[in-house]
């Protein structure tokens, strides 16, 4: 088009501008697109009906804050929250410490047959749990399971220890374990690598300085590598506490939240209370209020982080 | 910045456009359940064809996979398929049901869910094929069934309560059940098996957790109500004290065992001395006869006798459980999927063979009136259970189950357990608890003469609260 | 100086870190054993005490009951085509939109837009999921394939992921040359950024394969007929309310995750890559 002679104004050179880079609006559109029908729509909804009383199939009708109200009394949410807390310190901590373990064996300059190790590690990842955590059904089964043959095997060498067969999955609290043992088995992988990459971000230098000044291994690791591991610790643990409350697949497959409600946590009781009684309006203020609370918790870690890294 | 401005409001309407488009296009239409079930019913057909998915479970289904080859041979061109296997029933078939696909052409439901699945008008009309039964079915269920007159769902199995008793109990501590006429007898009764037996006996089973059947078992027998005719919360009523004070009655004197229903020592008392009676439905005959084979020990001698009433000429019967069967209305298939409905549970031949398969107990009147309920059961000492259980079984009370009877149910659980494990406290126990399921289930309150009286009342009364 | 240590006392400690690292690593492998173990053992077989650490004889039974009983090839095809459908879809919205938020940093609102899209990974899934499946019920999407590959074909994290590579490996100068030639936008896309993105096409399109190709939540929801269910769905309905044939899950087991192990273990780097890069963004 021909330039025009009169001078233009900020709107109409936004308006070139924004016509002259059309392709970026273009190609970033889909996103936008799928976001608003799957995320904003979805969101926004949700929040709505966290004040109404419905089953998805029959009329709406609002509660107003009657729903909030229900979450006080509700039993079944203050279980779930206590099986995920309990399930959360039941496996993240072995977790994180063996991922680090196996991230610093596989660091080492040493060892042979690293990709196996890898391999072996990581490849829980990326089953289906579906499959998994059948197979882990197996295991724990307290009559035929292998895990409880070994343990009666042990037992017979020794006896001292009392080892008994463990009723994993008919057990209030030992559900809970059988559930922590399947997770920690799938994740330590994924943390492993996180750790890896941590690791070795951590200039070589610091260690040969250290090793200069006469520090052994214990030395080395407390003052080099676990402060400077810290972000990644950090992002890794963030990460099993997200998984920990919305963990749907290895509970729902395994234990399906039982015996009775000892092994559900806050994702399987959202998705029954949302698919299975259809309370979609209860479901949908359970599932705004935890969302808040992580979101708030979230941020009051980060903001703690960054002082603290502030300040080192 | 002066492009800072126009930046800002540019991008902000074309999103605000975009967001309203995709609310406009897919506001959602709360009532178009309703306008489904308007067109959708059964069009019998004289000789209906085709392939008939039924979804059930347990026993129930075992007995209708027994039964399919009989039907099949009623009508050769009918296939059905009972499947039973796959885990999360009740979710997937919610799941069909709000999607509209994927549901099966006959799905069993417990009787006290149904007013809340024929609520979701997902199901099929069945009134212009199924009205000319409701006489043979007993009041209670059919209505729990029906929805502003039609029939959504046809009851199957009921489950008419008695008590379960030890024969050889009873005759060590000299009991005769034919005494016991009134839950007064019976608590007396429990008292002398406890003393004699030095500590060592119970008479039943009854835990802090699971008062709730006890009580929906005892409102029965006294026409007391959840819920009234319409909807509203009856609970706080003097039929509902009376119930409970039953049950404190049994608590205070010692006779309960304070084990939780289904749970390893409730099982494990049906072979050892702890308990000497259960008061419950039919169908738990069934769960008695396998589980004494599985534990060893000696086996107890078995009995049955009615049920207590409350008071002396009161009613002995009440009904725990029971299914029914529905076609949802996205079946494909209704006048097959009804002939088999109708030949399971409408007729003597579909109910008595599943009787005498699996045990079910037939809510089709005129199959308790055939003399295969006379029948001595040699595992009852050679006693007519059926014809017992059978007794009275069109006076069994009704109890409005409306579509919030699960979620109200599980507050009066609730409430029930903490009344036990809190020392009993009863005064106001009613009130709070309307108050409670009033607030959560946004339902109004009957006012207390309503519940009171069971009569319906003109609506928009006030609610009246009990003066203090 | 090195602290002392002897060279035998070196590798008498390495010696034994590495068997217990082999250990540990056997014992995180014994799953997968038993998985492929039991899939060739009949029913009684999986559930003898002491367990057979060998079928004794192997039977293929389990293979046939699973043909012949549930729709294993048809819940294979599902598969293939709903995870083969978001992978293709996932990573041409997501390069897309890379290259766009990489290569016009001189668009208006272009970081905004870009923190926009960060931002939306905050949001947690369990919020949308019932809206969401009313959306599905709306559009007629459900029991079909485009509910299942639609939905987060677009996700933040790849665009993102995207964005990273092509900006650090595709020069300015190319894509410069290639307008003044006359290609268009669209052309540049595809005959230039595409080619040079292809080891990140690739980790990005083997963390969506496996999470396509695992997902049970949204496929048990969303998936209502037998015909169109994936194998995880398949292998988790044959848990049955009385009897479990585990002899067909554990078969049905394997064949649902054997086509990911071995995807894993031929492109290991490029999804350790991909794992790495979600780290360092935080």
């Amino acid at each position: 088009m021909s330039a025009p002679v009169l001078p233009r104004t900020p709107r109409q050179r936004l308006r070139s501008e924004m016509w002259r880079h059309r392709h970026f609006y273009l190609f970033i559109s889909p996103f936008f697109l799928l976001f608003a029908v799957f995320g904003l729509y979805p969101l926004l909804f949700s929040l709505y009906l966290s004040f109404v009383k419905w089953d998805g199939m029959t009329a709406m009708q609002w509660v107003g804050w009657a729903n909030f109200l229900s979450m006080l009394d509700d039993e079944i949410l203050r279980r779930a929250v206590e099986n995920t807390l309990l399930i959360g310190m039941l496996y993240v901590p072995p977790m994180l410490i063996l991922a680090f373990l196996f991230a610093q064996a596989l660091n080492a300059q040493w060892l042979k047959l690293r990709a196996l190790y890898r391999a072996a590690f990581f490849l829980p990842c990326v089953t289906p749990m579906a499959v998994i955590a059948v197979v882990f059904g197996l295991i724990f089964s307290a009559e035929k399971g292998v895990l409880n043959f070994v343990l009666l095997q042990l037992n017979r060498a020794l006896p001292f220890l009392h080892l008994q067969p463990i009723p994993w999955l008919t057990n209030e609290s030992w559900s809970k374990v059988a559930v922590a043992i399947l997770v920690i088995w799938r994740w330590t992988g994924y943390n492993m690598i996180l750790m890896l990459a941590g690791l070795q971000g951590i200039p070589a230098d610091y260690y040969e300085a250290a090793m200069v000044d006469g520090a052994n291994g214990f030395q080395r690791m407390r003052h080099i590598t676990l402060p400077l591991m810290r972000p990644t610790f950090r992002f890794c643990g963030l990460l099993s506490l997200l998984g920990t409350i919305y963990m749907f697949d290895e509970i729902f497959v395994l234990t399906s939240g039982g015996p009775g409600t000892s092994s559900t946590n806050v994702g399987l009781y959202l998705f029954n209370i949302s698919f299975n009684d259809f309370r979609f309006g209860y479901a949908s203020c359970v599932g705004y209020t935890i969302a808040t609370f992580v979101f708030i918790g979230t941020l009051i870690l980060q903001r703690r982080n960054r002082r603290e890294e502030g300040s080192v | 910045m002066n492009n800072r401005k126009p930046n800002g409001l540019v991008s902000g309407l074309i999103i605000g456009c975009v967001i309203a488009s995709v609310f406009w296009l897919l506001r959602t239409s709360p009532h178009s359940g309703a306008a489904e079930s308007q067109t959708n019913f059964v069009v019998p057909a004289a000789h209906p064809e085709g392939k008939v998915t039924v979804w059930s479970w347990n026993i129930a289904a075992k007995s209708l996979q027994h039964l399919a080859p009989q039907f099949e041979r009623t009508q050769p061109a009918v296939k059905v398929d009972v499947d039973m296997t796959g885990a999360r029933m009740q979710t997937r078939l919610m799941l069909s049901l709000a999607a509209g696909v994927g549901a099966p052409d006959v799905s069993q439901f417990e009787l006290t869910d149904a007013p809340r699945y024929i609520a979701t008008g997902k199901l099929t009309d069945l009134t212009s094929v199924a009205e000319r039964y409701r006489s043979r079915f007993p009041a209670s269920l059919w209505d729990n069934c029906t929805r502003n007159g039609r029939v959504y769902a046809i009851p199957w199995d009921i489950g008419p309560c008695g008590v379960f008793y030890k024969r050889d109990l009873f005759q060590r501590y000299g009991i005769d059940p034919a005494k016991i006429e009134t839950w007064d007898d019976y608590i007396a009764a429990g008292k002398t098996i406890f003393q004699r037996s030095g500590g060592r006996t119970k008479m039943l089973p009854l835990g802090s957790n699971s008062l709730r059947p006890m009580f929906e078992m005892l409102i029965q027998q006294n026409g007391g109500q959840v819920f009234d005719d319409q909807g509203r919360i009856a609970i706080n009523s003097p039929q509902a004290r009376q119930a409970l004070a039953v049950i404190q009655k049994m608590r205070a004197a010692g006779i309960c065992s304070d084990i939780a229903l289904w749970s390893q020592e409730f099982l494990a008392g049906l072979n050892d001395e702890s308990i000497a009676t259960y008061p419950i439905a039919v169908w738990f005959a069934g769960t008695i006869k396998d589980t004494v084979k599985d534990f060893a020990g000696k086996k107890a001698d078995w009995g049955v006798f009615r049920l207590p009433a409350i008071t002396p000429g009161g009613l002995h019967v009440a009904n725990l459980g029971g299914s029914v069967l529905v076609i949802p209305a996205q079946c494909r298939n209704k006048a097959a999927a009804w002939a088999f409905v109708e030949y399971a549970l409408c007729t003597n031949a579909g109910q008595l063979e599943q009787y005498k398969s699996m045990s079910l107990f037939p809510a089709y009147l005129p199959a308790l009136e055939t003399p295969v309920l006379d029948e001595p059961d040699p595992f009852f000492g050679g006693q007519k259970t059926g014809r017992l259980f059978a007794t009275d079984v069109t006076k069994i009370s009704r109890l409005n189950r409306t579509p919030a009877w699960g979620e109200a149910i599980r507050y009066l659980d609730q409430e029930l357990s903490r009344w036990a494990a809190g020392g009993m406290q009863s005064d106001g126990f009613f009130e709070n608890l309307a108050l409670k399921m009033h607030r959560r289930l946004d339902l109004p309150i009957a006012p207390p003469a309503v519940a009171a009286n069971l009569a319906p009342q003109s609506p928009g009364e006030p609610i009246r609260r009990r003066p203090q | 100086m090195r602290p002392q240590r002897t060279p035998l006392q070196r590798t008498i400690g390495r010696t034994c870190l590495t068997i217990v690292l082999s250990l540990l690593a056997l014992i995180f492998l014994f799953p997968f054993y038993w998985l492929f173990v039991s899939a060739f053992k009949t029913q009684a077989q999986i559930f003898t005490v002491p367990p057979d650490w060998l079928p004794h004889p192997a039977t293929v039974r389990n293979f046939v009951d699973l043909y012949r009983e549930t729709d294993l090839p048809r819940a294979l095809l599902n598969s293939v085509v709903i995870s083969g459908g978001h992978v293709l879809l996932s990573l041409f919205l997501c390069s897309l939109a890379g290259y766009a938020f990489a290569k016009f940093p001189q668009a208006p609102g272009h970081s905004k837009l870009f923190a926009f899209v960060l931002g939306t990974m905050m949001i947690p899934g369990a919020v949308t999921l019932i809206p969401t499946f009313l959306v599905m019920v709306k559009l007629h999407w459900i029991n079909t394939y485009w509910a299942m590959i639609i939905p987060g074909a677009a996700g933040a994290f790849g665009i993102f992921w995207m964005r990273q590579y092509i900006g650090a490996n595709v020069p300015d100068d190319l894509i410069h040359a290639a307008r003044i030639d006359g290609c268009g936008e669209f052309g540049i896309y595809w005959r230039i950024v595409l080619p040079i993105a292809k080891p990140a096409l690739a980790a990005l399109g083997i963390m969506q394969l496996i999470s396509s190709w695992n997902n049970l939540m949204w496929a048990f929801i969303v998936l209502r007929t037998r015909d169109m269910l994936t194998l995880p769905v398949v292998i988790y309905l044959l848990q049955g309310e009385m009897r479990t044939p585990y002899g067909m899950l554990m078969a049905g087991g394997l064949l649902t995750a054997l086509p990911l192990v071995l995807a894993f273990l031929l492109f290991q780097k490029q999804f350790i890559s991909g794992i790495t890069a979600g780290a360092i963004k935080q």
